[in-house]
């Protein structure tokens, strides 16, 4: 409950943010960093002290009492018990709503993560479920045939391979890859103004992403396969080599 | 979802080419809702983080990034990012965006560098640039203009940079913060293979039997990598080996067979150990491939006392010196440290190893500065320099973890050597900062190939040693542009007259205009600001300020002195804060660009959206300044300076014979010039089609640029052309770059890139055209066809015999590289040793990461990440604050006894992308003295409450 307050808070407060300043640059100096009360006079010049820049409010040159670091704190709720937390953007990994006290190391013998968010078991203890899309192993397989590479797909064509698991793709098997516990307590260093945009009415809890996995790849249209043309780079003076004549 | 188990294959025009291919798209996995129904526009792109290189599918929607996910045609990570890849999304959106120039000035708002940052104009700021340097070359020549310059830069603002730097200013400082990170890769593939880069490709993951990660900490550092390498690992649990070499156990430990925790800089002797293990054996065993070693490889040596790459004594901020032992700007603490650049007492620890080189426990070894020099030796020296590596001295001086038991440290090593040995096993060797930041780092990288080559596991598929790199362009932009105080493009060197002459050819400049010395690498940068050489700074896509040991050395030198300082960055960082000027500086996506990865993929991008504020990119300010310059302003006599004894030459005549007045800009000549214009913006390209390029343009924003009027643009395809001309210097030279349109159709190729075919394993005839070319007529397999150092000396392993120089075509080197002593190790004051790095959430010095919420929860600071007993035994608490103290400087960080990496007894963790925990204050700037790269792994502490 505590986290999902704090975070709905962190993004109304974004919005208020780009409704001040978003299209005035001059204004955007950025609120964080906006002039003091107590730095000087310069005129009526608007000014900016060194300390005010970034996060670390005091000295540079000293350590001394006013470096301070927050004291952290991770959720303390048992898994199955907290409130889950709003994916960043449409199809974006969740972060780790739950205590991971004692779950985190995962060795390839022991992934506990494992025990609670497989589909099978997910719904019924409350978890999020592993998605389809880590059901899927997208990687060709290459091999070496007469000491030739031989390609599981064509590259020049953006060839996509989709095989289907039975189980985890393993390649997805160390989950704080992606996932990660988030501290509680902690103030943000600075806002940030990215604004999400879920294409489904359940898109900030759930991926929807093995749905679009081959779609969109095509970015340069219809002309995007590599032609000789292409690869003979007539109409480029610049790129002719150093070499020819030496 | 019903599961099928049918493999199938879908170019990205899905349905026809499924359907010509004869299979069918299962009805679940066809697209539903499409993106493109909601105004969203998909392009792939490049991560912006780290040396990996994964491709991304980046959304935008109104001129906004909306998400981003794995990009499934992407060859590197085939779907998958690791969290910061899926931050992309979020990184150039914090609050603090910078968005104007900011000045220091006095309450007249004249610059004063005591002074608060006032925001001023574009025109303003270069105007203060273009007077620091006049002032600064009018002081100390081309060599009082510096540059920190970066393996984040795109190519072609590191080509930009590199070009208005050498070609204009005529100065060669100019050295990235990959400098950093793997310089002593790169002498190590110099002095090895005559060329930069590694041999292999990732796909050498999947075709191999075991993979040693030595000190390096790739769950974290290369996610996706390493996603790889459990997939192989997991899918053949019983062949497939993973074998853990670290100084502190972390998640890449986390899923290995075997972890060997190891004394800090002791993995020189761990590498020498297998190496003996493999001669030693070999009459018996016949592990050696002869046939190999006689065809294409010589035995070489070079000296040992070359200190480590600190300060040295007669340098201006050494003096005076004091009877306290301090000298100049060093107090006496920092002394005791410092001192050992000039000489050391031979250890116990070393004795053994230094015994072939003709050292004992006791002596005095008297240093002189690190030298490249090395020569050619016999097999029978080599195996002499072996003799010290027995088991037991090796696991006496490695064993790192104080409750292990020798033994069982001793039967980890055995099988390490065994599995490397194993006739039909692959084997992959992985490394990063660990053997990289090393005051023997380009030792290290040497040793590694050693043991490869005598095993013939080298530029094969599925084994090699493999060098990672840390940064998104270290080597695509760094290595590869060469914007580096001694490099040209394509491995050139500025010290080669006939290299300068084909640059200055290309570069339509005169003969003699191009400086010959390089030696002013990142740190003599620094080392010069605070020696007052260099009076003009710039910091381009870096934090050098926070990022460099001996922090307060240089914080100080850039404050208190009479220098100018620039950052050009997004966000405001330690570096922003130090400077006299700030430029907001457009960042990734905001501008057309190209990466190149560690596997020698280059990538490229456009841009997706505009910068915010009145940012511009890297790439516009450099060529902005270089229209302040003209050729009667930069190009007439230069006296010597600094690291340069003899005067340049006055080229103004030889340019005015080209064509040039004296009034013609740098603009004119080396951005702007007839060829240049040839790039024609074309809105019917389609890969230009529907895209901004705000350099080339202008912008809806209508900046107000540099000469006081709203910026249009170039009116010419500016990327285009600077990408085109450095390809230029690598085609046909072992580095060719594919055309610039074929990478905007494709997911990044490997060079050299010949005839639209890229290279997987080089120096293997069957997988590297140049390889083939240069074996032609023989039925050899290999050919190392490196150009650099291939003429050697002859000798034994103390000294030259024979100076004459004998020629070593297509050969490579087995290097004899004793272990030595860091020039710092915990004692009794200082008991600890500190290891810096990185963490997973965080890139660098965390001014990108820490301004994206979901990171900045998952790791809000940096920790002491400790063993409990040493916490106990200190009266430390879990949680709490502690004093970290060096002989340089303290800080303060939270005390993490629990944490993700674990250190043994004796060794602590801190990461250094926190501001607030400023370690970098309390490591040592000792480097390699070949590579100059610094050792950030190994420094002595104290640890106490606060």
């Amino acid at each position: 409950m505590k986290i999902m307050s704090k975070i709905s808070i962190g993004f109304v407060s974004a919005t208020l943010l780009l409704v001040g300043c978003g299209e005035t640059p001059s204004a955007s100096v950025a609120p964080t960093v906006a002039p003091q009360a107590n730095t000087e006079d310069y005129n009526g010049l608007h000014v900016i002290d060194e300390n005010e820049l970034g996060y670390r409010k005091s000295s540079l040159y000293a350590e001394g009492k006013k470096v301070e670091v927050p004291e952290v704190q991770y959720s303390k709720a048992a898994p199955g018990t907290s409130n889950k937390i709003q994916r960043a953007y449409q199809d974006a990994p969740p972060m780790i709503p739950h205590d991971t006290e004692g779950m985190l190391v995962i060795t390839k013998d022991n992934n506990q993560c494992l025990q609670c968010h497989r589909p099978e078991v997910a719904e019924m203890v409350g978890a999020t479920p592993i998605p389809k899309s880590h059901f899927l192993n997208m990687r060709p397989v290459n091999k070496i045939v007469n000491n030739k590479l031989v390609k599981g797909v064509d590259n020049l064509k953006n060839q996509i391979s989709v095989k289907k698991t039975t189980k985890l793709y393993e390649g997805r098997f160390n989950c704080v890859q992606c996932h990660a516990p988030q501290a509680t307590n902690v103030k943000l260093i600075t806002e940030n103004k990215f604004q999400p945009q879920y294409l489904s009415d359940d898109g900030a809890f759930r991926s929807h992403w093995d749905e679009q996995v081959d779609k969109s790849l095509d970015t340069v249209g219809k002309d995007s396969s590599v032609t000789q043309d292409d690869i003979a780079n007539k109409n480029s003076e610049a790129g002719e080599s150093v070499f020819k004549k030496h | 979802m019903s599961l099928s188990r049918r493999e199938f294959l879908k170019s990205s025009a899905a349905a026809s080419a499924a359907a010509a291919m004869g299979m069918s798209i299962p009805a679940d996995l066809e697209a539903k809702a499409s993106e493109a129904e909601h105004g969203w526009r998909w392009d792939k792109a490049a991560c912006r983080f780290c040396g990996t290189g994964c491709g991304i599918m980046m959304a935008t929607k109104d001129g906004k990034i909306v998400a981003v996910k794995g990009d499934p045609a992407a060859p590197v990570n085939r779907g998958l990012n690791c969290i910061k890849g899926y931050f992309n999304a979020k990184i150039m959106y914090g609050a603090d965006r910078l968005t104007k120039p900011l000045l220091r000035v006095n309450n007249h708002g004249e610059f004063d560098k005591k002074g608060h940052f006032a925001p001023v104009s574009w025109e303003r700021a270069f105007d203060e640039m273009e007077f620091n340097i006049r002032k600064a070359l009018k002081h100390g020549g081309p060599e009082a203009v510096g540059v920190f310059a970066s393996g984040q830069y795109t190519i072609m603002e590191g080509y930009a940079a590199q070009k208005m730097m050498k070609a204009g200013f005529r100065s060669n400082a100019i050295d990235p913060n990959a400098r950093h990170c793997m310089a002593s890769a790169v002498v190590g593939f110099y002095q090895t293979f005559g060329i930069d880069e590694p041999s292999g490709c990732y796909d050498d993951i999947e075709l191999t039997d075991t993979v040693v990660s030595w000190g390096s900490n790739m769950a974290e550092m290369h996610p996706i990598l390493w996603s790889r390498v459990t997939d192989r690992k997991l899918s053949n649990p019983d062949k497939v080996k993973v074998i853990s070499i670290q100084t502190y156990t972390h998640r890449t430990s986390d899923l290995a067979d075997t972890e060997i925790i190891f004394t800090p800089n002791t993995d020189l002797a761990m590498w020498n150990y297998i190496a003996r293990e493999i001669v030693m054996r070999d009459a018996k065993e016949k592990i050696i491939d002869w046939d190999f070693i006689k065809k294409h490889i010589v035995f070489a040596a070079g000296p040992v006392n070359i200190g480590y790459g600190m300060r040295r004594k007669g340098e201006k901020s050494l003096k005076p010196e004091y009877d306290s032992g301090a000298a100049g700007k060093y107090s006496a603490k920092e002394m005791e440290i410092v001192n050992k650049e000039m000489t050391t007492i031979v250890s116990d620890t070393e004795a053994p190893a230094l015994k072939p080189y003709g050292y004992k426990a006791g002596d005095t070894m008297k240093h002189t500065g690190g030298t490249l020099g090395h020569w050619e030796i016999s097999f029978a020296e080599y195996k002499k320099s072996l003799e010290p590596y027995t088991l037991d001295y090796v696991a006496k001086i490695c064993k790192g973890n104080p409750d292990e038991s020798l033994e069982s440290f001793k039967a980890k090593l055995q099988e390490l050597a065994n599995l490397y040995i194993e006739k039909e096993r692959k084997v992959v060797s992985f490394w990063t900062m660990g053997m990289n930041q090393h005051t023997r780092g380009t030792w290290d990288n040497t040793l590694a190939y050693n043991v490869h080559f005598m095993l013939n596991k080298q530029a094969r598929p599925g084994s090699g040693a493999f060098s990672l790199t840390g940064q998104p362009s270290a080597c695509g932009t760094a290595r590869e542009v060469g914007t580096f105080t001694h490099r040209l493009p394509a491995d050139l060197m500025v010290k080669v007259p006939a290299h300068r002459k084909i640059a200055e050819k290309k570069w339509m400049i005169p003969e003699g205009t191009l400086n010959g010395v390089g030696k002013q690498h990142i740190m003599a940068i620094h080392r010069g600001i605070e020696d007052g050489l260099i009076k003009f700074a710039w910091v381009n896509v870096c934090n050098p300020y926070q990022d460099s040991a001996s922090a307060s050395h240089w914080i100080k030198a850039a404050r208190e002195m009479d220098n100018f300082i620039v950052t050009s960055d997004g966000y405001p960082g330690i570096s922003a804060k130090v400077s006299d000027l700030i430029l907001p500086t457009a960042m990734i996506y905001e501008k057309w660009g190209a990466y190149g990865n560690a596997e020698r993929r280059t990538q490229h991008w456009r841009q997706q959206v505009l910068p915010v504020g009145d940012s511009m990119s890297d790439t516009w300010q450099w060529v902005e300044l270089s229209k302040r310059f003209t050729v009667d302003d930069l190009w007439g006599e230069y006296a010597p300076s600094g690291p340069r004894k003899k005067a340049l030459p006055d080229v103004r005549k030889a340019a005015y014979a080209l064509g040039y007045t004296g009034s013609t800009t740098m603009y004119d000549i080396l951005f702007a010039n007839k060829i240049a214009k040839s790039y024609k913006l074309d809105q019917e390209d389609p890969i230009q089609k529907g895209y901004d390029n705000s350099e080339c343009y202008g912008d809806s924003r209508n900046v107000v640029g540099s000469d006081g009027k709203v910026f249009k643009g170039y009116g010419f395809f500016i990327h285009k052309y600077l990408f085109e001309e450095y390809a230029a210097f690598g085609r046909g030279h072992g580095h060719d770059l594919a055309p610039f349109d074929m990478y905007h159709k494709v997911r990044g190729l490997k060079w050299p890139v010949v005839n639209g075919k890229e290279t997987p394993w080089r120096f293997n005839v069957n997988f590297d055209p140049y390889a083939a070319k240069a074996a032609k007529g023989t039925d050899d397999e290999f050919a190392f066809y490196g150009k650099i150092a291939k003429a050697l000396k002859q000798g034994n392993l103390t000294h030259v015999t024979n100076k004459k120089k004998k020629p070593l075509p297509n050969k490579a080197k087995i290097f004899a590289r004793p272990y030595m002593d860091p020039p710092e190790k915990p004692d009794a004051e200082y008991d600890t040793w500190l290891a810096t790095g990185r963490v997973l959430e965080h890139w660098h010095s965390g001014t990108m990461t820490m301004r994206v919420p979901e990171l900045y929860r998952a790791v809000p600071e940096a920790l002491c990440y400790m063993h409990p007993e040493d916490a106990k035994k200190k009266g430390l608490k879990q949680g709490k604050l502690a004093w970290v103290e060096s002989r340089r400087g303290r800080v303060k960080a939270r005390v993490e006894t629990r944490g993700r990496n674990r250190p043994p007894r004796g060794l602590v963790f801190v990461p250094w992308f926190d501001e607030r925990v400023f370690i970098n204050k309390v490591c040592l700037d000792a480097t390699c003295p070949m590579s100059k790269q610094t050792d950030y792994k190994k420094c002595a502490v104290k640890i106490y409450s606060a």
